[in-house]
């Protein structure tokens, strides 16, 4: 039983081999060598000709910089002083999506920006832009501290349960992504008794438009609102966790109708210029998924306009979709205010992305919502950029152990 | 070739089959209201102009929803297409709707197989028809032809493994005469066809009725004219008709003439076959998906849908028989997203 290594970039290992033992000089947090390592790697994922080809890697270098790094290393300390001290927990074992092809990186970074040993499971069916970024992170270990080879292993395997199993008894934190059937598929394998896991079900997400924040707003700013909502919305082929599902207009109902309206005639336009496609089987599957929502009832509209954008227009929140209709569809809702959410918003629902809202207003709206939905309330556009504060842990904070001293 | 099923030309036809559909879609909106609120929430109330007008349902919907028309109690079978992702989709019929679909079946296919049941080989294995209430596709087909044959020979044994044998007995009692031969293209070819090459078996007194896609055999090189050649070349079988249809407009087959190559559509049936892009009707010659309307479905608002199957029409009243000649060339891919969910799935199912 081998698996094949991605970074260090080596022969196949055997599954006995897989966990790197620690090494003589054990890794702190925020390790001045995986610290140097990171930022050579930031270097070289921002140059021009890469972030052309895979923009995504263009976020993922600016994630990466130096000063990025040391902003989350502050949040982490500032918890901390002489008598609570922070230390790498040991051993992540990394189950990163197959089909975002940098979740792995994000993932793995802030684990080993907190000092741990990282096995991660990189998918065989992964894309370019993982070879990409495999390519990026050997090219950087010639001028890196060995001890970065000697302690972060990348590797694929196919659906080999025994390594999994494996790797899951032999680390002290598990990570999975990729939604329930991910998580409930890897959480058939044991961990030790003191590990833990850190698991990123699946969520859905939706977007929240003020009408009269719209009406205030230039043209131009318009059209920048909708560009950054498309590409929030079609980068994923709207199927990732915090792609948005609906559009809730928030206001006066009577001038909603005419928001609405051209908010999906801009969307259409920016759709097409982001160069989205949606072909015959996506266009299909959305009449699917739509022409359901509506026999069951609740739909008093729905439009198609083109293969790009479909509209359902919903009599209130609660005929809402969680599930993915295929790419570009949205429902609509127009309520008189935030408040009225609350009820609809669970556990589940994971990103608002805003337009046209005061900052107290969100704030006010978090506070009324007690954290029983929603994990982040981003404006357009940031829908799809990582942060080290994710689905409501703070992803640096989980990857360290506390030890407390009482003298 | 004496028919009464393909007679209409286009004109004849879309005259007809429009105003008989317009009845039957407001039938199933007043009586199926999932359907109904569809047709509400698009709008769609205008008197539709044309066949192409008329609003078509995604077929996959009878996978994901219940759509019937007739009470339960009223319902007297529940026809299952098998899936390969594990949907079915369910058709619910009455007894009106069963009589009429199996009458019209057999008025299309009398067409190529003459008024009297004829001896009949199935290039299958007898237990593929299994409960009655509930039927898989590939038994429902077989279950749905048997009737038009008599002194069967199910030609596989219970492991799928032709039985020479029989086959030789049965050409040496019906050979000599007209008898029928139904199976599904792919078996058809792999079980029937290359055994007959093989032990020299004289097929030309067989009429073949076959259905269900190229895919399997693609790999051999074998399209419908290396299909029909070679069977023409090493057993003699020249009488040969592909047909496409789907359970969930059964009893509704479109039917290969007797100079292959074209599909053609009874005159209670057509084809629209639309652009992908603008999902306007698209202009002959150029493929698109392909939209069947029937007139059959009363108990499930069937009449018109939208296959997930490629396909273009080659000609109009230009043809053997009059109306739309067609063909279809293969399946929609199934539409995948790349989305954070489904990646480790672990284990081997």
């Amino acid at each position: 039983m081998t698996v094949r290594m991605r970074f260090p970039a080596g022969p196949e290992l055997s599954v006995d081999e897989l966990v790197p033992p620690p090494p003589a000089m054990p890794l702190a947090v925020g390790d001045e060598r995986i610290m140097d390592f990171l930022t050579a790697v930031s270097r070289r994922l921002l140059t021009p000709a890469l972030a052309r080809r895979h923009p995504e890697l263009g976020s993922l270098g600016f994630f990466l910089r130096r000063r990025e790094l040391l902003r989350g290393l502050e949040r982490l300390r500032a918890g901390l002083d002489e008598r609570l001290l922070a230390f790498p927990r040991g051993v992540v074992f990394h189950v990163p999506p197959a089909n975002v092809d940098t979740i792995f990186v994000y993932s793995w970074a802030l684990a080993a920006l907190a000092g741990n040993i990282n096995v991660v499971r990189v998918s065989p069916r992964s894309a370019a832009a993982a070879d990409a970024i495999l390519e990026v992170l050997n090219d950087s270990l010639a001028e890196a501290d060995p001890v970065v080879a000697r302690t972060q292993r990348m590797v694929t395997y196919g659906h080999d349960d025994a390594v999994t199993a494996r790797l899951s008894a032999d680390c002290d934190v598990r990570v999975i992504w990729g939604g329930d059937r991910a998580v409930t598929a890897v959480r058939r394998h044991p961990l030790a008794p003191a590990a833990r896991d850190l698991t990123f079900p699946d969520r859905s997400s939706f977007a929240v438009l003020s009408v009269a924040g719209w009406e205030a707003a230039t043209v131009a700013a318009r059209r920048d609102a909708v560009a950054k909502f498309a590409n929030d919305a079609y980068w994923f082929d709207q199927a990732a966790c915090s792609s948005p599902r609906a559009v809730f207009l928030v206001g006066d109902a009577a001038r909603a109708d005419a928001v609405r309206a051209e908010f999906v005639a801009l969307l259409g336009v920016a759709a097409r210029d982001r160069g989205s496609d949606v072909d015959a089987a996506m266009a299909v599957e959305k009449r699917v998924g739509s022409y359901g929502l509506a026999a069951d009832g609740e739909v008093s509209r729905m439009t198609f306009p083109d293969n790009l954008v479909a509209t359902l227009e919903l009599a209130t929140p609660a005929a809402v979709p969680r599930e993915w209709l295929g790419t570009g569809t949205f429902g609509f809702v127009t309520i008189a205010e935030l408040a009225e959410l609350v009820p609809f918003l669970r556990r589940r629902d994971q990103t608002l992305t805003h337009f046209g809202f005061d900052p107290a207003e969100l704030v006010g709206f978090a506070r009324e919502l007690g954290g029983r939905g929603i994990d982040r309330i981003v404006p357009f556009g940031a829908a799809l950029n990582f942060a080290p504060v994710w689905d409501g842990y703070d992803l640096l904070r989980e990857f360290v152990r506390l030890v407390s001293v009482d003298g | 070739m004496l028919t009464d099923v393909f007679t209409l030309t286009h004109p004849e036809k879309e005259e007809r089959l429009r105003g008989e559909l317009v009845e039957l879609l407001g039938h199933h909106r007043r009586h199926c209201p999932p359907y109904a609120r569809i047709l509400d929430a698009l709008d769609q109330d205008g008197e539709p102009a044309t066949l192409a007008d008329l609003p078509w349902l995604p077929v996959r919907l009878f996978k994901t929803r219940k759509l019937s028309s007739v009470p339960d109690d009223e319902v007297i079978r529940v026809l299952t297409s098998s899936g390969t992702t594990g949907e079915v989709s369910r058709i619910h019929l009455d007894r009106a709707a069963a009589a009429t679909q199996s009458r019209m079946l057999a008025r299309t296919l009398g067409t190529v197989l003459g008024p009297r049941r004829l001896p009949m080989v199935v290039v299958d294995r007898s237990g593929v028809v299994g409960d009655r209430r509930s039927y898989s596709a590939r038994g429902a087909g077989a279950l749905g032809m048997v009737n038009f044959g008599r002194d069967h020979l199910w030609l596989l044994d219970a492991d799928d493994r032709p039985d020479v044998a029989a086959l030789k007995e049965f050409l040496g009692r019906h050979g000599g005469s007209p008898f029928l031969v139904f199976g599904f293209t792919f078996m058809v070819w792999r079980y029937l066809y290359e055994v007959a090459r093989d032990h020299g078996l004289d097929l030309s007194q067989g009429i073949l009725v076959h259905s269900g896609g190229w895919k399997k055999l693609a790999d051999q090189a074998v399209d419908n004219a290396e299909f029909r050649r070679r069977l023409g070349a090493d057993t003699g079988l020249t009488r040969i008709h592909n047909f496409y249809g789907m359970v969930e407009q059964i009893g509704t087959v479109f039917l290969e003439g007797p100079e292959g190559g074209s599909l053609y559509c009874p005159d209670f049936a057509d084809v629209i076959v639309r652009d992908p892009v603008t999902w306007r009707e698209a202009p002959v010659g150029t493929p698109g998906v392909i939209e069947v309307l029937s007139t059959l479905p009363t108990s499930y608002p069937g009449n018109v849908l939208l296959t997930e199957d490629l396909g273009v029409v080659h000609g109009v009243d230009d043809g053997h028989w009059p109306g739309k000649r067609f063909s279809v060339l293969g399946r929609l891919p199934r539409a995948e997203a790349r989305g954070c969910s489904d990646t480790y799935v672990g284990g081997r199912s």
